[in-house]
């Protein structure tokens, strides 16, 4: 991104700190890891040099409106803009506590999916950048090219929604889905019929879940970076009575990924983070598309795009599909 | 405890226990009345009240299938019958969520059943009894949930460590 811009951002936020406005600004600064940004919490106008713009920015920054109670100032991209939304709706955080600042996201680089694609390890990678529709990664000296889909987040490859849908102030540049969406399902649902395992049969699908929960360690990390997680004590943590075991075996863990999911039912944006920080590759998009697909197919129901929209198990229709009661 | 189990499933051949969560005001005055008109239905099932069918937490249909019970029953008032107005709409459209969950997951939806039954209906809440627990029956023990030595009620070692 360009200087300019990064320039016309500090200035902006100072701005609001001087005029009160704000008393946080979120963004990105460089990270200490190759490809990799870290959060930049600013207090002050001085902290606004560290910002970091160039790259790799797939931190939904929404996360921190969940402790700093305070009037925010905050990058956001278009799926991150949903998260904001969906906060407000529950009541967690005000519109006019935020000043929330559009930033144009050309796709996130998933760098699990491009160390698969080559073939190799995370840290032999020595550069990425993007040229046109490709993805061009350099390793030990050799340039190798992918295709966007090998090379971006899954969720990026299905934006719906690359311009934020609430914003103060939008950073120059374009504002549209990294991959053009192809075929009129990827527009629609949000992952309808990408995933193989629906049409298999129960025993399978038994056997898949349990392949994978049973290597959850119950690090807590996808609820503890979940923006839609804001329970100040979570239910696991509870102990009278003790609703799941805080021991990871793979009965427990199915209980924990079933009721985190149904208590993010409706907030959850599917922004991905679950996923991406679980040490363990669990595909826990699965799960949450899978349930956002359900909300949308029974009750029209899209998290975080819309204010009026009441959430959806607070909210209740005559006609609601009723078929799999006796 | 497991033992015990083994032995007692030897000796009297293997039952399936449903429990069922019945709404105040009208499953559990139907279930009643089932009981005074002297009509039989199986004795699987374990019969927990609750205030309303909308107090069902989707946690208390997890908790309850991790502690060993093969199949779940959840009842409450017909649509526009319930005794808090909504109650009966608000977790209708939880369940739905969740048992469509539970069918990605790998759960068959017959473990976990649904149904509205109303105070005067102590016929089809023996039906729905019966129907449930034939439908338990066929799929076998709930074996799914115990994986693992962290079952409570004393589950097996893993099929496969991990």
């Amino acid at each position: 991104m360009p200087e300019t811009i990064k320039d016309e951002l500090i200035a902006l936020a100072a701005k609001l700190f001087r005029e009160g406005k704000i008393s946080h600004f979120l963004g990105y600064q460089k990270g200490t890891l190759k490809f990799q940004t870290t959060p930049l919490i600013a207090l002050n106008p001085e902290d606004l040099q560290h910002l970091w713009l160039e790259d790799f920015f797939f931190f939904n920054l929404a996360f921190y409106l969940k402790e700093i109670k305070n009037k925010v100032g905050l990058l956001v991209k278009g799926c991150d803009s949903r998260s904001l939304l969906s906060l407000i709706k529950e009541g967690q955080v005000k519109r006019e506590d935020l000043y929330v600042v559009g930033i144009p996201c050309p796709g996130q680089i998933d760098l699990r999916k491009v160390a698969e694609a080559i073939a190799g390890e995370r840290e032999e990678i020595e550069e990425i950048w993007r040229q046109g529709n490709e993805v061009h990664v350099r390793v030990n000296d050799q340039e190798k090219r992918l295709p966007k889909a090998l090379a971006l987040l899954d969720k990026c490859l299905h934006c719906r929604y690359p311009k934020p849908l609430i914003s103060d102030f939008l950073l120059p540049g374009e504002y549209a889905p990294p991959v053009p969406p192809a075929t009129p399902e990827t527009t629609q649902g949000l992952s309808r019929g990408r995933d193989e395992l629906r049409p298999k049969p129960l025993p399978e699908k038994w056997a898949f879940w349990v392949d994978q929960f049973q290597h959850c360690l119950r690090c807590y990390a996808c609820r503890n970076v979940c923006p839609a997680c804001f329970c100040p004590r979570c239910i696991v943590e509870e102990n009278m009575p003790q609703w799941v075991s805080p021991l990871p075996t793979a009965g427990d863990n199915f209980v924990f990924h079933l009721m985190r999911l149904m208590h993010v039912a409706g907030t959850c944006v599917s922004c991905g983070e679950c996923q991406r920080v679980c040490p363990m590759e669990i595909p826990l998009m699965r799960l949450h598309d899978k349930m956002a697909e359900d909300l949308e197919e029974l009750y029209n129901f899209v998290a975080g795009i819309d204010l009026d929209q009441p959430l959806p198990f607070r909210t209740f229709r005559q006609e609601d599909a009723d078929d799999f009661i006796k | 405890m497991e033992e015990r189990r083994e032995a007692e499933i030897k000796e009297k051949g293997w039952e399936p226990k449903i429990l069922a969560f019945l709404c105040r005001w009208c499953s559990y005055a139907g279930a009643d009345l089932t009981g005074s008109s002297r009509i039989s239905y199986p004795a699987n099932v374990r019969i927990l009240r609750v205030p309303c069918s909308g107090r069902v937490n989707s946690l208390f249909i997890l908790k309850a299938l991790r502690s060993g019970m093969d199949g779940i029953l959840v009842s409450g008032c017909h649509p526009g019958d319930c005794h808090y107005t909504a109650g009966n709409y608000n977790a209708r459209r939880k369940f739905a969520i969740l048992s469509r969950l539970l069918e990605y997951v790998g759960i068959d939806p017959r473990r976990v059943q649904f149904s509205w039954v109303s105070a005067s209906e102590g016929e089809k809440f023996a039906k729905v009894v019966r129907e449930v627990v034939a439908d338990v029956k066929a799929l076998g023990p709930n074996e799914m949930f115990r994986l693992d030595p962290g079952n409570q009620n004393g589950g097996k070692p893993a099929a496969s460590p991990p």
